[in-house]
């Protein structure tokens, strides 16, 4: 009879025959609310979920961090993310953590980023609270979700919350006037092929949507 | 109606009758004079035996006149109901079902004749598998089938039970209308899926919460698969076929003390296990738990 | 998922481990019990540095009866926070190892034989502390009922007949405050962190 091996010791050959999906792929735009119809009829006749139709999706995301300053001057951060459907009040919630982004230089098509992902109880904000974590911001994104092979495509708009955070669906207001577009894939780490895909399949979406490697840094310094 | 029925019963009779005997008058002309008649004054005879004859049918033509004249003639066409429709019948091979149905109709009508007698009758000797005697008097209304009623007297009945015991959760879904499967929720004990043919119940399974409503597969547990079991022979037990809804009330009073079934002991050895089985089995009339070898 | 009890099995005098374990699945499988695999409960507790405040406790608990679900249990002194998640939870601990770290030489597990009997699951459990042998956990589950109050008397009268009057007649203290709930997989993982602390706190065999 096998000997039941402990679960951190599954883990551990999980990741190390790199099976484990950790790492994500990542492009990303927009568009503008008048043209999303025409993305939407696009992406319907390029995907996967043809008969289905496009996924909807109304979800409620919670961004935490988890601080410390372990000597003058170096502070360590750790981003959690939380997420719930709000249409789908049974469903799991989600916990993630999001790396820092690799650019990386100009041959590599897509932004690399390390990503955790799972499914959790909904004591998970409640547990991250007393963990030490604060929550930084929190939205509502509405949307769509398609498949292509392993490619997931989200055509979604991002709500700010309302006064009320217990009162999900009420006085919230578009952040703008666009529709933010990813195009993303989980995998396990050292799956470069996959990025060459997705530089191929943002091709398509020409001109309609310029799917790109969004440098954040540059962004925090427009602000 | 019974009456116009019988007259003109007597009427198409005597109708009958005439035209026989006016058959016999042309019958008696055709023969002419023949040898009955003898020899002597034979014009005379015959003409006295077509008098006669005459007599007879102007007799009967008085009758059917005065039963004719007292006939009510009827107050607009027939109404035939869905068979009216028959008669648009296109093809040549259906056009003979009218007289099938008529058949068959009259055959429905004799075995409910007799099946009424035979229902009195049986009533009377005591192998009803029923407590309760059954008494005609009693009787609210005759049900003339279990098997096909209205959608609507089942509703009421399963509202019915559904008020009756406030532990018990039933939902129903009908995907055979009128035929509902109903799931009755026993408190946090069990669940039980119950199919009705009619008012009579077809098939019941005990299933725990978290198993799925499925209707044929047994329940994963072995204490649940021993309780459905008992809900067949309880099903059978309580089955009456001239009180349906009773049937149907006394099983789910049974199926009800249920709700004890991981928390009472064993109403004979004292004990909750034996062979590792809480008390599965419930008395008929008493509602007693038992363990299925100390009943 | 039914209810689970879990019961420590006092280790007699000059008895080894693995002879009580012996001993108990004879008794098992007198009673007509077979043997489905084994089984295996783990435990591990991180303790958060100084720098995020006063000081909170993660016990990140596995259970191979649900091999794909890590139960978390967040200690702040004054409340209690379960947590279940996916397997990767394990792989954010290490991200977060910065923050929490794990304390040495805790990490406790029972583990053993898994048995079945009738409805009812049992499993013998040699508890290890950093693999030294500290004692005998025996859990019993009632798989078809889900509501602890409905059971207790039935499991009480099981387990009297397995373990002896070792048994206590009233249900283990965790279980108590929740008697009417319907129970669920944490509920084990608190009685098996409940029993996992007492072995912590006391040093050698408990018995």
């Amino acid at each position: 009879m096998a000997v039941i091996g402990s679960a951190t010791d599954t883990l551990n050959t999980a990741l190390k025959s790199n099976i484990v999906p950790d790492q994500e792929y990542l492009l990303q735009g927009s568009v503008l609310d008048q043209y999303v119809e025409v993305l939407l009829h696009r992406l319907r006749g390029l995907c996967d979920n043809v008969d289905s139709g496009p996924e909807s999706f109304h979800d409620h995301e919670l961004c935490f961090t988890l601080r410390a300053t372990s000597g003058p001057g170096s502070a360590m951060v750790l981003p959690l993310r939380v997420r719930r459907a709000l249409d789908v009040p049974e469903a799991p919630w989600q916990l993630r953590y999001v790396g820092q982004h690799e650019l990386g230089d100009k041959n590599r098509p897509t932004v690399v980023r390390s990503s955790i992902d799972m499914a959790c109880s909904s004591t998970i904000v409640e547990f991250l609270t007393e963990l030490g974590c604060r929550m930084d911001f929190e939205y509502i994104s509405r949307g769509y979700m398609f498949r292509k092979g392993r490619m997931k495509i989200t055509v979604s708009k991002v709500f700010k919350m309302g006064g009320l955070t217990n009162k999900p669906g009420e006085s919230v207001e578009p952040i703008s006037q666009s529709y933010l577009v990813e195009l993303s894939v989980l995998a396990p780490s050292g799956q470069d092929a996959i990025a060459e895909d997705m530089r191929v399949f943002a091709e398509q979406l020409k001109p309609l949507v310029h799917l790109e490697k969004i440098d954040y840094k540059r962004l925090a310094h427009l602000q | 109606m019974e009456r116009d029925l019988e007259q003109l019963h007597s009427a198409l009779n005597y109708l009958k009758v005439l035209r026989s005997n006016v058959g016999q008058v042309f019958e008696t002309v055709s023969n002419g004079l023949g040898a009955n008649h003898g020899e002597e004054g034979k014009e005379n005879k015959f003409m006295i035996e077509l008098q006669e004859l005459l007599t007879t049918v102007n007799n009967n033509l008085r009758d059917i006149e005065t039963t004719v004249s007292n006939l009510t003639t009827p107050t607009g066409p027939f109404n035939l109901g869905n068979t009216s429709y028959l008669s648009q019948e296109t093809t040549q091979e259906r056009q003979a079902l009218y007289s099938q149905l008529v058949n068959s109709y009259r055959w429905t009508d004799k075995v409910r004749d007799y099946s009424s007698l035979a229902g009195n009758i049986l009533a009377t000797n005591s192998v009803s598998k029923t407590y309760k005697t059954l008494s005609t008097t009693k009787r609210r209304k005759t049900q003339t089938s279990n098997h096909n009623v209205p959608p609507e007297v089942i509703e009421s009945l399963i509202t019915s039970i559904d008020r009756l015991f406030p532990d018990v959760t039933i939902t129903a879904s009908r995907p055979f209308a009128p035929n509902p499967i109903i799931q009755a929720s026993l408190g946090r004990v069990l669940k039980s899926i119950i199919a009705f043919k009619g008012l009579m119940i077809e098939w019941v399974v005990v299933k725990a919460h978290s198993e799925s409503n499925d209707l044929w597969t047994e329940s994963r547990y072995r204490v649940l698969r021993k309780v459905t079991e008992n809900c067949h022979a309880a099903m059978c037990h309580f089955h009456s076929p001239t009180m349906p809804e009773l049937a149907v009330r006394s099983f789910m009073h049974w199926f009800h003390s249920y709700n004890t079934l991981f928390s009472s002991p064993c109403k004979r050895c004292g004990n909750y296990l034996h062979s590792n089985l809480p008390p599965t089995w419930r008395d008929l009339r008493t509602l007693e738990p038992y363990h299925e070898d100390c009943k | 998922m039914g209810v689970t009890v879990l019961q420590q099995f006092p280790i007699v005098e000059n008895r080894t481990g693995p002879l009580t374990i012996d001993l108990l699945t004879k008794r098992i499988s007198a009673l007509g019990a077979t043997q489905q695999g084994q089984f295996l409960v783990d435990c591990e507790t991180f303790t958060s540095i100084q720098q995020l405040g006063h000081q909170r406790t993660v016990h990140v608990l596995h259970n191979s009866e649900q091999p794909a679900t890590v139960f978390s249990i967040l200690e702040t002194g004054t409340k209690t926070i379960p947590l279940a998640t996916d397997g990767l939870f394990d792989l954010l601990m290490t991200k977060m190892n910065n923050f929490y770290t794990a304390k040495k030489q805790t990490k406790v597990e029972s583990k053993g034989p898994r048995f079945e009997i009738g409805d009812f699951l049992v499993k013998l459990g040699s508890v290890t502390i950093t693999q030294n042998f500290k004692g005998v956990l025996v859990e019993v589950e009632y798989k078809p009922c889900v509501v602890p109050a409905m059971c207790w008397e039935l499991m009480r009268e099981f387990l009297q007949g397995f373990l002896g009057s070792s048994v206590p007649n009233t249900p283990p203290a965790y279980l108590q405050n929740r008697m009417q709930e319907i129970y669920t997989p944490i509920d084990t993982i608190h009685q098996y962190l409940e029993q996992f602390t007492m072995y912590r706190k006391s040093p050698g065999m408990r018995t």
